[in-house]
């Protein structure tokens, strides 16, 4: 069955109306978890609001798990679904940029759109300094191209690089994201307390 | 404000592993009906390349980056991922006025820096990720998030390098959010 | 609220180890009839004597033959390097083994169309990719690789490159001297293009 679109089920025109839908749930979910504030989504780093974890690994795991269910049950072929391709080292440097960009804006690309919607001038700021950011990218893309197009593996999966079925990743990932949400619990209490002023 | 986490003081955000469950079938149905997960740093490239394109259409064709992503029969902004940040806009207003967020123009801040220091970090923190998310090929939502949901193995490499730097950095930036 | 969390983490827990036991299942995955109709209208899954004579020939490691018919038959004469999976044993997991690897191509070998046809047919529904039946069997290989017909004088060009494959691959097969043997060899070593009209002047 699934994927519906790559799989000619719903037709091309529906592709804009369903990328609305899409985005208004996103940009929902994002707001509503709290992820409009910088101040909650630097907490992660520094142990007062571990709400990133917690929004981002349940996703993770709940989509992880789910798409094995899918591929399970049929209802989603999974050699047509999209895979990232892999450029090791840029993406290594790409990771590390960004999260220095993570740090000193306090927003990443998503949550930053979601801040303007509610008037917080800090992610407008953050949105124009990622369009400054991709336009110098752009100018000064001869420079590096090389390197851009480096360490390319195509589009690999976890199973195609190590030959461990996808379900046992789904399980780690599981495991840890579980053992984390636990840990950090009892870590946010205790810098809590010993913050002065937490202003959301 | 002196929070002592009072229920009063917490705003009203939904618990986050609700939220996370709630991405997550988000992230599944995305799948399902498109065979590619979310994105939003591809938006401001459209925008990168749209506008690059208005002013000096020849230079941006010449250009081997923004090149790739010019197109005759249709503008750079008609693709699925500028729609679907479209939509995180509306999502975000949506929830704002549900649970009351949405105000005059404000700014978020460690309690140690004034708002323009909040303001100039911002700008160069949002520099750097759109930097960082070309070479990455996506950022926390794209790579990161969707990327390994779907098991690549590019995804994984980009949320381990961006989460590890900032655990790494994060000390030496502290006054910026404590 | 700790023991609403202890539940929630029990139930991912417990789905995420359910993941572990569903890919068995997951390979035998069965085809929708409508589709396994349209696979077998369209006449794709069929390769000619021809192609798997060139592919035996070129030492491709990503052709699989699997002989279909009774034991006898297979120790009186096979193609080599074909594997003999009679229909009736179709279902042991040690043959279904050889199917379903990604990258190889499984040819179903018989005297005629018939039973590798039926071979195909089990295998599709069974969810299996990559499957083809070679068209005509070996009574086709005798008529086309190892007893070659000389086409009369004035037949196309296609038609006496295809002649003069098919004396090379003969020669491979039989051991039998050709009688024009600079052009036969040439034949072989080249490798033409894969959707040249070999196929006509088959069977």
């Amino acid at each position: 069955m699934g994927p519906l679109i790559p799989n000619g089920i719903i037709g091309d025109g529906w592709d804009f109306v369903i990328a609305i839908l899409i985005g208004i749930a996103f940009g929902f979910i994002l707001e509503a978890a709290g992820f409009s504030s910088s101040r909650n989504l630097a907490g992660v780093f520094y142990g007062y609001n571990f709400v990133v974890l917690r929004v981002f690994f349940t996703a993770l795991i709940v989509a992880m798990v789910g798409i094995m269910y899918f591929d399970y049950l049929g209802w989603l072929d999974l050699s047509k679904i999209f895979i990232l391709p892999t450029y090791l080292g840029p993406m290594i440097v790409g990771g590390v940029i960004m999260g220095f960009g993570f740090i000193l804006g306090g927003y990443c690309p998503g949550t930053s759109f979601t801040g303007v919607a509610i008037g917080k001038l800090d992610a407008l700021f953050f949105t124009i300094g990622l369009y400054v950011g991709i336009f110098g990218f752009s100018l000064a893309f001869p420079l590096f191209e090389n390197f851009y197009n480096s360490g390319s593996l195509g589009n690999v999966t976890l199973t195609d690089v190590t030959g461990i079925p996808a379900s046992y990743f789904a399980l780690a990932f599981t495991v840890v994201a579980l053992a984390a949400f636990w840990g950090t619990m009892f870590i946010e209490k205790r810098v809590r307390k010993n913050m002065k002023q937490y202003k959301f | 404000m002196n929070v002592n986490n009072t229920i009063d003081n917490q705003p009203k955000y939904i618990n986050p592993y609700l939220g996370g469950v709630l991405l997550g079938l988000l992230i599944l149905a995305t799948v399902y009906i498109t065979g590619r997960g979310l994105g939003a740093s591809g938006a401001i490239k459209s925008a990168v390349v749209t506008t690059s394109n208005t002013i000096a259409p020849a230079a941006t064709k010449s250009n081997n980056y923004m090149g790739k992503f010019v197109s005759d029969d249709h503008s750079p902004m008609y693709t699925w991922l500028v729609f679907e940040s479209l939509g995180v806009l509306l999502g975000g207003l949506l929830s704002g006025m549900l649970f009351g967020r949405v105000k005059k123009f404000r700014t978020d801040r460690g309690p140690q820096i004034t708002n323009r220091k909040r303001l100039f970090w911002a700008l160069i923190g949002g520099a750097l990720f759109g930097i960082g998310s070309q070479f990455g090929r996506g950022c926390t939502s794209g790579a990161a998030l969707s990327g390994t949901s779907t098991f690549a193995l590019g995804g994984v490499i980009v949320m381990f390098s961006i989460f590890g730097t900032g655990y790494i950095i994060a000390y030496f930036f502290r006054k910026l959010w404590i | 609220m700790n023991r609403n969390y202890i539940i929630l983490t029990l139930i991912m827990l417990i789905l995420a180890f359910g993941t572990l036991f569903l890919k068995m299942d997951d390979e035998l995955d069965q085809v929708d009839p409508e589709i396994l109709l349209q696979e077998i209208i369209q006449p794709t899954r069929y390769v000619t004597t021809d192609q798997v004579a060139k592919m035996i020939i070129k030492g491709d490691p990503s052709l699989m033959l699997i002989d279909v018919r009774n034991e006898e038959d297979f120790q009186n004469y096979s193609l080599p390097r074909s594997v003999n999976i009679p229909l009736d044993s179709l279902l042991n997991p040690e043959n279904l083994s050889y199917l379903g690897i990604k990258g190889t191509k499984v040819v179903f070998v018989s005297d005629d169309d018939i039973k590798a046809d039926q071979m195909w047919v089990l295998t599709k529904r069974l969810g299996y990719k990559g499957t083809y039946v070679m068209k005509g069997g070996l009574n086709c290989w005798m008529q086309t690789i190892i007893e070659p017909q000389q086409p009369s004088g004035d037949a196309s060009y296609a038609d006496q490159e295809t002649y003069s494959f098919r004396k090379g691959a003969q020669m491979y097969f039989t051991g039998a001297s050709a009688e024009s043997s600079d052009d036969a060899k040439v034949e072989v070593q080249v490798q033409r293009r894969e959707k040249s009209s070999v196929a006509a002047g088959g069977c």
